[in-house]
């Protein structure tokens, strides 16, 4: 009999809440005995990265997961045996309520955020609060042994490989978004927050003797990339020349989409947590704007991942990568830091596919997941 | 009531009836703007001990415990007697009941510390929020930098290592915050 998984989802903001507990939701019932239920408050959000959602819908059924949503007015329901609370969020009072009433105890878990930090792991699998009888556990997923990996569906891998080796369906993949490659261009996707240093990177791609396709899905850069270009408006398709750089706006994708086009690129810049894992699967070289925290913290957040990513690299191209992902996270000008990166380039594309194996080594979020659940029943 | 960060070596906090004496807290901000506690707690009924980790707004029962000022005795192993000030009553503790503030305890220290009871048993020791250690070593001064913006590692009496201003010095007396595991504040006044 398949164990049922309620997972809870709140969108405090941008996609990265609904984009990690949909995936999850998706691999749980794809790879695993599992009958997943996702609770979302924001259906809105979630039909940007899932079109097919039905944003007046309580209850559908999508890809085999049972995406309900998560209403002020909570309606009485069974609890499951495996109950995650994404991102610390706070389950309805009459749910905890139901799942201190079954007859067998369910797991509650709070999946916390992503970290490269050493605490993780010493905080991984320990119990936390109890709801009468229920004992809630953290469950952190990282990149160390110890934590609960990263999300990485069966097969995955194989299928970047077959796809970057197979040029006319990258082709035809990139058509399908309206892109017709700049002839020996350097491809990059850039997924940012807005960013004072974005106008410096800029200008280094427009003034660099090798030509740049930088591809910008709709999201919270492109103003920035609009002021930059000095036009009033930039919307999906537009594309502009300005030197040695084309820049051109791409519509907000699928998350299967989004893995093809960070696999169809030479360099990835990404964001926050979803894209940053899914840019690290795809092989290349990528540039992390990680999500702004008060006193600075997630500072060192991005040292302690700097630390763990560049172990291995020379030390130009460990200088040169740090440098770019540094000046990229304060704001700051990034013509010298993209030079230097261009100098390590050969290194560092190696690398970041060393990198990628060496995480795909380890279990995956999922499957750690399903493991925390076998040992504890 | 406490919330989880609050927490702090020293709380003792009831869980299921029982009492738990706080012998570790960890703060950490894990993502966005979320933040978490992780405790080591030691069952003062039974002694047995676990971690848990707790979110900063978790609200949990703390128990109104005793306070009395003590100084450190003497050390002998891994057992430290701590002594009332007001009735010289003796009261020991082992090395793991005063973990968090370990580091900073040694022989011969003279700081009024508060002593924490539980139904008139010590379980727990607070040091001062400022305390007065002497540098027992660190590298010279590499940079002569004066400013005590540029650190540099150095060694208590007992062997606990700290960041300390590049101009101080082999000897110098300098003042402890002993607040989420003790860092250097400056050097101390004569």
């Amino acid at each position: 009999m398949k164990a049922t998984w309620d997972i809870f989802c709140t969108v405090v903001d941008n996609y990265g809440d609904i984009g990690v507990t949909w995936r999850l939701a998706r691999q749980l019932v794809a790879e695993h005995p599992c009958t997943v239920r996702l609770w979302v408050d924001d259906l809105r959000a979630f039909e940007r990265l899932c079109p097919s959602i039905e944003v007046n819908a309580a209850r559908q059924w999508q890809q085999g997961v049972e995406v309900c949503h998560w209403s002020a007015e909570w309606q009485t329901t069974a609890a499951a045996d495996v109950v995650i609370a994404a991102f610390a969020c706070q389950l309805p009072t009459a749910y905890m309520e139901a799942m201190a009433a079954r007859e067998k105890t369910p797991l509650w878990l709070n999946l916390d955020y992503l970290s490269a930090e050493d605490w993780t792991a010493g905080c991984h699998g320990l119990p936390s609060v109890k709801h009468q009888h229920v004992q809630k556990y953290f469950f952190f997923p990282g990149f160390q042994a110890g934590t609960g990996g990263l999300l990485r569906e069966a097969g995955l891998l194989a299928q970047r490989r077959l796809f970057q080796q197979n040029p006319l369906a990258q082709r035809e993949f990139l058509q399908g978004l309206g892109v017709a490659p700049t002839a020996g261009a350097r491809l990059i996707s850039l997924f940012a927050y807005e960013n004072a240093g974005l106008a410096s990177w800029l200008d280094a791609m427009a003034a660099d003797s090798k030509p740049t396709h930088l591809l910008v899905p709709e999201g919270r850069i492109l103003p920035d990339v609009q002021r930059w270009l000095g036009v009033d408006e930039l919307s999906v398709g537009a594309v502009q020349v300005r030197d040695a750089l084309t820049v051109q706006v791409l519509p907000f994708v699928r998350q299967d989409d989004y893995d093809r086009l960070l696999w169809s690129c030479d360099f990835n810049a990404v964001r926050g947590e979803d894209s940053f894992v899914r840019a690290q699967w795809a092989g290349r070289p990528l540039l992390w704007h990680i999500y702004q925290q008060e006193d600075d913290v997630h500072l060192d957040k991005l040292e302690a991942f700097l630390t763990l990513y560049t172990e291995g690299l020379s030390a130009s191209a460990k200088a040169a990568l740090s440098g770019l992902w540094r000046a990229w996270n304060a704001g700051q000008d990034m013509a010298g830091h993209w030079l230097a990166v261009q100098e390590n380039w050969p290194e560092l594309t190696e690398h970041a596919e060393a990198w990628c194996l060496e995480q795909a080594s380890r279990a995956d979020l999922a499957a750690t997941l399903v493991q925390f659940y076998l040992n504890w029943i | 009531m406490k919330t989880g960060k609050e927490l702090k070596p020293g709380t003792v906090i009831r869980l299921e009836n029982d009492p738990w004496l706080v012998q570790k807290a960890e703060f950490t901000k894990s993502g966005r703007n979320s933040a978490i506690m992780k405790t080591k707690l030691k069952n003062l009924l039974t002694g047995y001990k676990t971690e848990i980790v707790y979110s900063a707004d978790d609200k949990l029962d703390d128990v109104i415990l005793d306070r009395k000022e003590a100084t450190l005795s003497f050390i002998s192993g891994d057992t430290y007697t701590f002594m009332d000030t007001t009735d010289y009553t003796m009261y020991e503790l082992n090395a793991e009941d005063i973990e968090a503030v370990l580091p900073f305890v040694e022989e011969g220290m003279t700081d009024v510390c508060e002593a924490i009871f539980f139904e008139e048993r010590l379980v727990s020791v607070e040091l001062p929020t400022t305390i007065v250690r002497q540098v027992d070593y660190t590298e010279g001064s590499a940079r002569g930098d004066t400013s005590g913006k540029v650190m540099k590692p150095a060694k208590l009496k007992n062997g606990t290592e700290l960041s300390v201003a590049d101009f101080i010095e082999i000897g110098d007396m300098i003042e402890i915050d002993t607040r989420e595991g003790g860092s250097y504040k400056g050097r101390a006044k004569n």
